[in-house]
């Protein structure tokens, strides 16, 4: 809205209120709405900036109290030592001290580009299973009907809400007895069937509000229900599906608990790697830090790249002139 | 190059409480190569007719064959037929060019890439959209949408061609414009057609023969001034012609001569021959079309008249849709000259015993309008 110049006319003054109607009541309510906005901001943002601040501060100044809110001697030692000791554990630093002549030696041995590969390799893994399994079983259930379809629908419901950890001793059982244990494949199973149930809740909602002309037009085009799925349905639902595999992805790159329980140190994804820094009171906070700004790079970028997808409108005219 | 018939065919809708017959009992026939359009009010059935010939819905009861051959268990993508559906549905994801292929590409057939190409290119021309063919449908316009949905369904050279509602986007003069068109383009492929819309004046123009449903009801099927002339009962009368037919209450009664309609307003004799025997001594209605109606003045007679004031008057141009108040009722009528009267006027309105409609205490037709049937279409 054009800021107003001056007074509103009194003809024009619909609202009682001066605040409304009178520029100094303007200004002051557009300021109190600018500064709770800027407060919210700030709580949200608080801890993304101390994170940056603090991988950026040397183990020194860390420690000291009161806290420094800009680092008075910026370092990127953190950076430095999640980086040597992830090539030292990997057993390729040789290789990088050959290449570039410099001297790798880390007092942690901890492989953070080995925990986000893990990382990167399960959260795929579990949305292309999410997405894959997810839309099929939404299509069916929103194209026909069949006695038990709102079970089916109240079933997955329902395991959305279950907390994960409540099954951890029958799923730990379950792995040991199909020999998963420790195995990528396992981990990814398991994440794809946490995340599939809202797959198949978002992509049902998005098959519903399907134009079902299109879908009449595919089986006038001589396609089978299948030909049907790949060539028109896929393609148009596109922004959903990638939709869906963001969350899939994100829910397998965050998971703690299951990750920590089911797999060994060498094949952990990111949170139980991170979780190995923690270590009492010789926690070195700077590489933590790093570590974890390290490892939101992978997703912010994927974010970054698939947003344009939301904004875009696929379905824009394809129904109605 | 199909014949189509539908027997007996009905369709239900829901169960117990919420049972709803969208269409009861429908029976008629498409010749080869003929245009047939369905008309009706909304959730006459018509589209329910159309999509059960398509294959999209399953008939409850009776039968669709083309070319005698039972299809009802045929599914749709494996009957060959086209459609054009009222909100044009496109692949919004794909060019014109792949929207036109799609169905050609995904049939069974022996045609090459480049005969495909081939085809593609022709439809593009006859449709005058060869311009278009890299763009999307979100970049068309509404016409050009509808002609890309016409170019997927020709394309494909189908047995039988289906169009649900395909103007009803349209604005006006498109609409006009696209009607002339889509009749030229059947005239020339030659594909069997059937075709809904509401508008009945979309059924007149473009219509080999009209058949017209209520209530999920077939009420008439004939050449468009067949039913015109020749309605079947009062409400095919009112719902063909623009604007709508003028009814009145009377009796009918044996007199000497013939028989007799009587009402406040009017009376009026048919001679024996003009009825069917033994229709005296009911209820019923006589029919006049608004421009069968002409202004009476002076001392000029009429078969019938009748007389009001002026209430309604619609000018069109040339001539003006007129309405008067009488002790019957409105009566519309379609005159020239309009420019002479005002709101209030007295304005007698006459017309004459053959252009009369006379239906009976059912609303069924006893006696049509006086015309002069063309002379390939006699009885159709």
């Amino acid at each position: 809205m054009a800021t107003d110049t001056s007074e509103t006319p009194a003809e024009f003054r619909r609202n009682e209120s001066w605040l409304f109607d009178s520029r100094v009541g303007n200004l002051l309510r557009q300021g109190g709405l600018v500064i709770t906005g800027l407060l919210i901001g700030i709580f949200l943002l608080f801890p993304l900036y101390w994170m940056i601040v603090t991988a950026l501060k040397t183990t020194a100044e860390i420690q000291q109290i009161p806290p420094t809110v800009f680092p008075v001697d910026p370092s990127i030692t953190g950076f430095v030592t999640v980086i040597e000791s992830s090539l030292q554990t990997a057993g390729i630093d040789t290789f990088f001290e050959n290449l570039l002549g410099v001297e790798i030696s880390s007092a942690i041995d901890i492989n953070v580009l080995g925990n986000i590969y893990n990382s990167l390799f399960v959260a795929v893994g579990a949305g292309i299973i999410a997405v894959l399994f997810g839309s099929v079983a939404a299509y069916i259930l929103s194209q026909r009907d069949f006695w038990g379809k709102n079970g089916i629908m109240a079933v997955l419901l329902a395991s959305l809400m279950f907390p994960g950890t409540a099954i951890m001793v029958p799923e730990w059982e379950l792995f040991s007895t199909l020999g998963l244990y420790n195995s990528k494949l396992g981990i990814i199973l398991l994440y794809g069937a946490m995340t599939a149930p809202f797959v198949v809740w978002l992509m049902k909602g998005f098959f519903d509000d399907f134009p079902t002309s299109i879908i009449d037009a595919a089986k006038i085009d001589q396609c089978t229900p299948f030909e049907t799925f790949r060539y028109v349905l896929v393609p148009m639902a596109r922004n959903s599906l990638i939709a869906s595999f963001i969350f899939a992805f994100l829910l397998a790159w965050n998971e703690l608990v299951f990750a920590l329980t089911l797999l060994n140190q060498e094949n952990f994804t990111v949170p139980p790697g991170l979780l190995t820094f923690v270590q009492g009171f010789n926690t070195q906070w700077n590489v933590v830090a790093a570590a974890s700004i390290i490892i939101s790079i992978p997703v912010l970028i994927g974010l970054a790249y698939i947003q344009r997808y939301f904004v875009q409108g696929l379905t824009g005219g394809a129904v109605k002139g | 190059m199909t014949r189509v018939n539908v027997s007996g065919l009905t369709k239900v809708f829901g169960g117990g409480e919420q049972e709803v017959v969208a269409v009861d009992d429908v029976n008629f026939e498409v010749e080869d190569g003929e245009f047939i359009v369905l008309v009706g009010p909304s959730g006459c059935g018509k589209t329910t007719t159309l999509r059960m010939i398509g294959g999209l819905e399953t008939p409850s009861e009776g039968s669709i064959e083309f070319d005698g051959t039972r299809v009802n268990d045929v599914k749709a993508r494996n009957r060959d037929v086209a459609m054009v559906f009222q909100d044009f549905a496109l692949y919004p994801h794909m060019t014109v060019e792949s929207n036109l292929g799609f169905g050609l590409r995904r049939e069974e057939n022996d045609l090459s890439a480049e005969a495909m190409t081939e085809r593609i290119r022709e439809a593009a021309e006859m449709l005058e959209i060869e311009d278009l063919l890299d763009k999307r449908p979100a970049e068309l316009s509404g016409g050009q949408k509808q002609r890309v949905a016409l170019g997927r369904a020709i394309v494909r050279e189908p047995r039988v061609f289906l169009l649900d509602e395909p103007l009803a986007n349209l604005d006006a003069n498109l609409r006009k414009t696209m009607r002339t068109e889509i009749d030229a383009l059947q005239t020339e492929v030659g594909i069997t057609s059937l075709y809904v819309t509401h508008n009945q004046e979309e059924a007149m123009t473009m219509a080999d023969r009209i058949a017209i449903l209520d209530g999920g009801e077939l009420q008439q099927i004939g050449a468009p001034e067949v039913v015109f002339n020749e309605p079947a009962n009062t409400f095919v009368a009112t719902f063909i012609g623009s604007p709508n037919i003028n009814l009145f209450d009377g009796t009918l009664e044996a007199s000497e001569s013939g028989y007799q309609f009587e009402n406040a307003a009017f009376s009026m004799e048919f001679p024996t021959g003009d009825l069917p025997e033994n229709t005296g001594g009911q209820d019923s209605q006589i029919g006049a079309r608004p421009q069968d109606l002409r202004p009476l003045h002076g001392d000029e007679t009429a078969d019938v008249s009748i007389s009001g004031t002026v209430d309604l008057i619609e000018p069109l141009g040339t001539d003006a849709i007129v309405r008067i108040q009488t002790g019957e009722g409105p009566v519309t009528a379609m005159i020239d000259g309009y420019e002479r009267l005002d709101h209030g006027d007295e304005l007698k309105l006459g017309i004459e015993r053959e252009e009369i409609y006379l239906f009976d205490a059912a609303g069924d037709l006893l006696k049509p309008r006086h015309y002069e049937a063309a002379a390939d279409e006699v009885a159709a």
